[in-house]
């Protein structure tokens, strides 16, 4: 039988969420490994696993269980080892990295930010901002529309500027929201959102950050801003990817 | 069906927030190299980085139409954003910006974001563009 793993912690979590629901249909129990000083959350794996929506929001729930009561490692969905005992020799093998992780992400938890921009309204700003753009645009009204040229090449424009506000704004987000946080990931490009950015932030300072978000939201009101936390560090597990944010993150 | 993230947080909420965050779910968080991962297909079509799609002579149409019925007067003199400019446009029966691309990508992906796409859709969430292109086409009907 193999063993899906939802995260790793410490063998000295208080709270281990042992027994309560995973993913499978009927759900598959959850249950702990310990090694060493190190603890896995695990649960049988099911027959046939698919990123299935029940599924992800199972594992989701299982890492929010987990990362109330104690720092936790989420693993990416749908991790599957061979057995236990290959889950507590990794535990095993590399224990002093995921003792540093587990220590650089105590009390710590991940907010997921995503701006889009409200349509009339940015289109509002950027007739506001480019003298350009406006003409084009009264010189094509007042000709019924304009030829399907002029409306080719007012649209071509108005599209790069909107464009350019994307990247502007984008880094505005950032800049704004950086200095209330101990580090900051920035997920990928896609056409869905103009800025999809993780910001590692203190539990205790949640509060701090979300009124940053709230100055942001009043600030900019052509961006739609999407909030979600606190959710388990999935995007700070590794060293790598992140880029820490200035100042460097406080030791408490 | 009624499923929520053990999560909903500031600002956020409704179940297009389950879909930022099956995002991460499915995206990041620890990989060992010594576990298999299961089958994602479909999935990975969220990392392609398809901007292309805006640049689409469509695209370029539906942005000029949109600019030719904005109230040019409102646009320079009232802050973006408020509620009286929300009809001042019609699309021309396009997809607005956002939809259109993501719900390209989407289709391809698996049940679980169908479905809270879906209920996202059908939620009524004040600010998105989503819910704001909704509106308008219910009025041009």
């Amino acid at each position: 039988m193999s063993t899906y793993v939802y995260g790793i912690t410490a063998g000295s979590h208080p709270s281990l969420p042992d027994g309560i629901d995973g993913v499978g249909e009927p759900a598959c129990r959850v249950r702990i490994i310990k090694e060493g000083e190190l603890a896995a959350v695990v649960s049988d794996a099911p027959e046939n696993l698919r990123p299935k929506r029940r599924d992800l929001l199972a594992h989701q729930n299982v890492l929010t269980e987990t990362g109330e009561g104690g720092p936790v490692l989420p693993m990416r969905f749908g991790s599957v080892s061979p057995d236990d005992a290959a889950v507590s020799s990794v535990l095993a093998e590399r224990a002093d990295h995921f003792k540093e992780r587990l220590e650089a992400l105590a009390g710590k938890v991940e907010y997921n930010v995503k701006a889009t921009h409200d349509e009339e309204a940015v289109l509002h700003r950027v007739m506001s901002e480019n003298p350009e753009v406006r003409a084009l645009t009264e010189a094509n009204r007042n000709a019924g529309g304009g030829s399907y040229d002029d409306k080719l090449r007012l649209g071509e424009m108005v599209v790069a500027a909107v464009k350019n506000r994307e990247t502007e704004d984008a880094a505005e987000i950032q800049q704004a929201l950086e200095p209330v946080a101990a580090a900051v990931s920035v997920g990928p490009e896609s056409t869905g959102w103009l800025a999809n950015l993780s910001f590692l932030v203190d539990r205790e300072s949640a509060d701090t950050f979300l009124a940053a978000v709230e100055e942001v939201r009043k600030a900019q009101p052509h961006l739609d801003l999407r909030v979600h936390g606190p959710l388990p560090p999935y995007s700070f597990v590794e060293p790598g990817p992140a880029q820490h944010a200035e100042p460097a993150p406080a030791h408490n | 069906m009624t499923v929520v993230p053990a999560q909903q947080s500031g600002g956020g909420g409704g179940s297009s927030g389950l879909y930022d965050v099956l995002e991460l779910v499915l995206d990041r968080g620890l990989v060992i190299d010594a576990f298999i991962r299961v089958s994602l297909v479909g999935i990975e079509i969220l990392k392609i980085d398809v901007r292309v799609v805006i640049a689409s002579v469509d695209t370029y149409l539906r942005f000029a139409e949109a600019c030719n019925r904005l109230d040019l007067e409102s646009g320079r003199n009232s802050s973006p954003g408020l509620p009286d400019l929300v009809g001042s446009i019609t699309e021309s029966g396009a997809k607005g910006k956002s939809k259109g691309a993501l719900s390209g990508a989407a289709e391809t992906i698996s049940d679980a974001f169908k479905q809270s796409r879906e209920e996202s859709q059908s939620e009524s969430r004040p600010r998105t563009r989503k819910t704001a292109a909704s509106r308008r086409k219910e009025e041009q009907e």
